[in-house]
């Protein structure tokens, strides 16, 4: 028996003893993908927010991958913060971050970003009345874990990309 | 990339930097070897998979003087290899591919001694390659002569003290309680001086190996350490870390500052015993008593400490891989370690990759974890070595805020004014000595407050205990003053039916005034102007008719005020800086500085942008091996002070981010200033063919050089760079400024003329390499040596007002509104100051109602805390909107506007929002409930208990 997902679209066979080992640490071991941040490691703090997409669901859900094993994403996709900018060129989420100077210290950023993106999927998957967007984003991002900031910079760049995705707008 | 830190800079290549040498410093050690300091750069991305093209980071923007993102920003954002936690030695160039991992196991108790570990219960899998314990290091490396040369008027102190042969004059005790010794590993068969300590090294040559032993110790400590069945008491505890601090003053007729150093103490006495008996001659006097207490606090920044160091055998080389805020005092203090005949390795070189520091507040400032990672690189067999705490252990042993208690008692007349404040402050300094006595004067000087008083009796101590060590953290002693002055005014309003802000503003401290320590205000501070904006505010204005909607809803709301004067900078302050321009026409700023998220790097990249034309597309931080290359010294035998050509009172400092505003700022735009009048300015005359130019002349119009009044033959800064690198023009400047109370400042002569800069060092860089050339200064003029006795200088005043609801039934808080009042003198990035702010809000919230960590086993010590038990503010604890709107929950930040004219001197002010949030809590719960609720941080359980339920 062998566990097989893919991280960032490339596909991976481990032996099956491997199980019950964390998927951060096969990102930073094996990996050498470091942007995933290991921070309380409990579940916690969720700065080590990945994506993964299991079939048969095929929406993407934030995974805490401190508290997630290699034997819980078989047959998942995985994608990581690695993924998200395009040569270089960062998505409109870690622009917005950028443009308003939403993070200092940067640790708990790539989680935020994991985490907005897969909000932002879902609303224009699935848009909701706009008077539901704050309590939304409290969803997808409030329990994360950020020292510097005090999160006002992460919202306010946030929410004009809610709106718009819950508009149907970008992709 | 960039660094010593990093920075970020256009695109940056593997060749570039990829680890090369930035700085470099040569350091005597007491052997008379010399050993070789070097900062090297962030390595490069070529190992990370799937990692795009190196293209990090850009100029943070291209507008000169603004920044319109982080220039750290897109490394950041995108996960790339930023943090020490990030490399292992296989991202590093030139390292071995093998790494090791370091455990350390910790004390459990105080109360008997250690006497080994017993790993039999250690599957042969996880057994560790090597075990070390205390009695195995020599005693240079199991007790190194720690040094923390944090603040110039208590190294005087302590100097005083060694002359007179009191508690410190033993070389070895100057970091502990006298006779004491405190070993980086407990010796077996000695009590453990503190818990968490460490009692044994484990070495694996396996991630494997590692990671079993870590699965089967982890909350199973005792299991594997052998400890003695009589009880034994640890040496000294509860003794005092020298120095400690006493501020008396009595009118203007004694004060610290003002006595003489040599008598001061002797005099102490008998001011105090007349304070008394002025007082007592008042009956109508009013006393308000008080008194405070507050946890620890852990600063939780979100990376957990970790590093990588390789000592490469045979060449006496250490390689290390830090994030800190102190790397200048964190490699002093590892080469001290390894400073004796006997040492395991002979060091010659010390190769330092700074990091950024994902997080710090002051828990990376002077961390011991740097003197353990340094120790494991000598049991490794020459292999690299990774030492990464996870939270569980950074909960364990990382640096905390202190725990402290405050009591005393405020005096006041019946118009008022403040006639006396007496106060006692004890910190709980845990283990080891770090900044705790440090921290405990600096909250010495803040038992004055925002406040012009007459008479003071402060006495600050940190003491040893068996507790987690505590250090730097911001607002240094801040934090725990103002909260115990903050909620005695408005009790002392509250007795008396007063006014909270008439009585504040009866007793505001302006120019002229001298705060409790004796030093003179010399800096404006406009706290009358900032009181009036606060109190017009509606937030305290309507609080009446706000507390009835509240009220109309079945909720209880209160509404608190306090103020606070964070000094920023320390009792004397050096920094170094270089700018070059290179030969494309793009400039490079390097500071001593190190970022910690605060946006120092963005800030002192932009900030040439006015002088230069362009701001910087590199920015190196941490190289504070520039000072090295200065030609400087702080040597001074003879006593000459400015009259030695050479002499700087204060290299550089550990970074704080309360120094960017100013300090770092003004050596960077000084040494911006050398590099354009002195050479910028000289190219530009020799392609227009004039005799010479003046900075008056001429103008930067988009990122070129023009005559005011000559039309056309614009110079771009890249022609100007030409002809600068093709004329052996200087190609950049080299500066290192010294601050207390006022620049030290001299003239240069330079290719454009002769300069009066506000630096005591300068050097010019030229075309094809080598160390930069010192110019000789002339007619210095530097502080004089008194006023270290100030302790502080300059300010950055807040005044805050909250706002918040709490549930009579449960006890539980919620913060509706904050307005933050700040004094920021010129803003350089405006949001990065409100981003400052922002997170202090945050911080401070969760200081005063959420971050509950028990001292002693009962606490993280037992090594079983993490963020499941230590609860830290989320978004939902926060307001968010940032302007106040009456109903919703919001934070509004105003900044004072600058005078129209006033030098646009920015003010440190990473700490200045943050101190009086917590007393504001307090004074609005008060205002709520009717009850003073004084022991932080403030629970629904204390609160439940506090209204009798």
């Amino acid at each position: 028996m062998t566990l097989s997902f893919t991280v960032n679209g490339a596909a991976y066979k481990l032996d099956e003893g491997r199980a019950e080992e964390r998927l951060i640490d096969f990102l930073h071991e094996d990996l050498n993908l470091t942007g995933t941040k290991f921070c309380c490691g409990i579940g916690v703090c969720r700065a080590c927010t990945v994506q993964v997409s299991k079939p048969p669901n095929p929406t993407p859900s934030p995974v805490i991958s401190c508290s997630t094993t290699l034997g819980m994403v078989d047959g998942s996709a995985i994608s990581t913060i690695e993924s998200v900018a395009t040569d270089g060129v960062p998505d409109a989420v870690q622009q917005a971050f950028l443009d308003n100077f939403s993070f200092q210290c940067g640790y708990c950023t790539p989680g935020f970003v994991m985490a907005a993106r897969m909000l932002l999927a879902g609303l224009r998957a699935q848009p909701i009345p706009e008077e539901q967007i704050d309590a939304a984003m409290m969803q997808a991002i409030g329990s994360h874990i950020c020292r510097c900031t005090g999160y006002a910079r992460y919202f306010e760049a946030l929410r004009p990309l809610a709106v718009a995705a819950n508009a149907g707008e970008g992709n | 990339m960039f660094s010593c830190l990093f920075s970020g800079g256009a695109v940056v290549s593997q060749s570039h930097l990829g680890g090369a040498q930035i700085t470099r410093r040569m350091f005597l050690r007491s052997t008379g070897a010399a050993v070789a300091v070097s900062v090297m750069g962030v390595p490069g991305l070529a190992t990370t998979a799937n990692s795009g093209p190196a293209a990090i980071g850009a100029t943070a923007s291209a507008m000169p003087g603004v920044a319109s993102q982080r220039i750290d920003g897109l490394a950041k954002v995108t996960g790339q290899k930023v943090y020490a936690r990030d490399f292992n030695a296989r991202d590093m160039p030139g390292w071995p591919q093998g790494q090791w991992y370091a455990m350390y196991m910790r004390a459990l108790t105080t109360g008997s001694a250690f006497e080994g570990v017993d790993l039999s219960l250690l599957p042969a899998t996880a057994q560790p390659t090597r075990v070390v314990l205390g009695n195995e290091l020599n005693e240079v490396l199991r007790a190194p002569k720690l040094q923390f040369n944090r603040d110039l008027h208590l190294q005087e102190r302590i100097a005083q003290l060694r002359a007179k042969g009191g508690n410190s004059q033993n070389d070895n005790s100057f970091d502990l309680p006298p006779d004491m010794s405190y070993d980086l590993i407990v010796v077996p068969g000695n009590v453990p001086d503190y818990l968490g300590q460490a009692v044994a090294l484990l070495m694996f040559d396996s991630l494997a190996a590692f990671r079993s032993a870590k699965s089967a110790m982890q909350f199973n400590d005792a299991a594997f350490q052998v400890y003695e069945t009589t009880d034994q008491d640890s040496p000294a505890m509860g003794s005092a870390f020298s120095p400690q601090t006493t501020y008396v003053k009595y009118n203007d007729e004694f004060s610290y500052a003002s006595a003489d150093p040599e008598t001061y103490m002797d005099q102490v006495g008998d001011y105090q015993s007349k304070i008394r008996r002025s007082l007592g001659r008042e009956p109508d006097l009013i006393r308000q008593p008080f008194q405070a207490d507050m946890r620890a606090m852990d600063p939780m920044f979100m990376e957990p400490e970790a590093g990588l160091v390789w000592i490469e055998q045979g060449t006496g080389t250490m390689n290390i891989v830090l994030g800190t805020q102190s790397p200048d005092g964190d490699i002093s203090n590892i080469l001290s370690m390894y400073d004796s005949p006997d040492a395991p390795e002979h060091l010659q070189a010390v190769n330092l990759t700074s990091c950024y520091p994902g997080g710090g507040f002051g828990g990376r400032d002077s961390s011991p974890f740097s003197l353990m990672l340094a120790l494991a690189g000598a049991y490794s067999d020459g292999n690299p070595v990774r030492l990464a705490y996870d939270r569980f252990e950074q909960f364990r042993v990382g640096l905390k805020r202190h725990g402290a208690r405050l009591s005393g008692e405020l005096v006041a007349g019946v118009d008022m004014k403040l006639e006396a404040v007496q106060m006692n402050l004890t910190f709980d300094g845990g283990g080891e000595r770090n900044l705790s006595p440090y921290v405990a004067s600096l909250g010495a000087l803040c038992a004055g407050g925002s406040y012009k008083v007459p008479k003071a009796s402060i006495f600050a101590e940190a003491l040893h205990t068996q507790n987690i060590t505590g250090g730097s953290q911001r607002g240094f002693g801040g934090p725990q003053a103002f909260f115990a002055v903050e909620t005695a005014l408005d009790d002392l309003a509250a007795a008396q039916g007063w006014d909270p802000v008439e009585l504040r503003a009866a007793n505001l401290i302006s120019l002229g005034d001298t705060t409790v320590v004796g030093g003179p205000i010399e800096q404006p501070l406009r706290l009358d102007e900032m009181l009036e904006i606060a109190s017009n505010h509606p937030l305290w204005a309507e609080r009446e008719a706000i507390r009835q909607d509240y009220g109309s809803r079945g909720m209880t709301y209160g509404t608190g005020i306090a103020m606070s004067l964070q000094a920023y900078g320390t009792s004397g302050d050096g920094m170094v800086a270089s700018v070059r321009l290179e030969p494309d026409g793009t400039l490079t700023v390097q500071s001593d500085a190190v970022d910690m998220g605060n946006g120092s790097a963005t800030t002192l990249g932009v900030t040439i942008g006015p002088i230069l034309g362009s701001n910087a597309a590199r920015v190196d931080m941490g190289c504070y091996t520039l000072f090295g290359q200065t030609g400087l010294t702080t040597d001074d035998p003879g006593g000459e002070r400015w009259e030695k050509p050479n002499w700087t009172a204060k290299s550089v400092g550990s970074s704080s981010a309360c120094l960017t505003g100013l300090h770092q700022v003004h050596t960077v735009q000084q040494t911006a200033n050398a590099l354009f009048e002195g050479s910028i300015l000289a190219a530009a005359a020799q392609i227009w063919g004039v005799a010479g130019v003046s900075a008056s002349e001429v103008v930067w119009r988009d990122g070129a050089l023009g005559r005011i009044t000559v039309e056309g033959n614009q110079l771009s800064l890249k022609t100007l760079a030409e002809e600068i690198h093709a004329s052996g023009l200087p190609t950049g400047a080299l500066g290192h400024a010294y601050f207390q109370n006022t620049w030290a400042q001299a003239q240069y002569q330079t290719p454009g003329g002769s300069l009066l800069l506000k630096l005591d060092g300068l050097s010019f860089y030229h075309a094809g390499g080598g160390d930069p050339v010192q110019i000789e200064r002339q007619e210095t003029r530097g502080p004089d040596k008194h006023s270290t006795r100030y302790a502080r200088y300059v300010w950055a005043p807040c005044i805050n007002v909250v706002g918040l609801t709490v549930d009579t039934k449960t006890g539980a808080v919620q913060v509706e509104n904050v307005l933050s009042v700040l004094n920021a003198g010129h803003i350089h990035v405006p949001q990065l100051v409100s981003g400052q702010s922002q997170g202090g809000v945050a911080m401070a919230i969760s200081y005063a109602l959420l971050e509950d960590m028990p001292p002693g086993m009962d606490g993280p010590a037992d090594g079983m805390w993490n963020l499941n038990r230590y609860h830290i503010a989320r978004a939902q604890d926060v307001p968010l909107r940032n302007v106040y709107t009456p109903g919703l929950r919001g934070q509004e930040l105003i900044t004072l506007p600058q005078p129209e004219g006033s030098e646009p001197a920015g003010r440190g002010i990473a700490e200045a929002v943050m101190c009086s949030i917590p007393p504001a809590i307090s004074n609005a719960l008060r205002d709520a409930t009717g009850k003073r609720f004084s022991s932080l941080p403030i629970t629904p359980t204390k609160i439940m208990e506090g209204l009798g339920q």
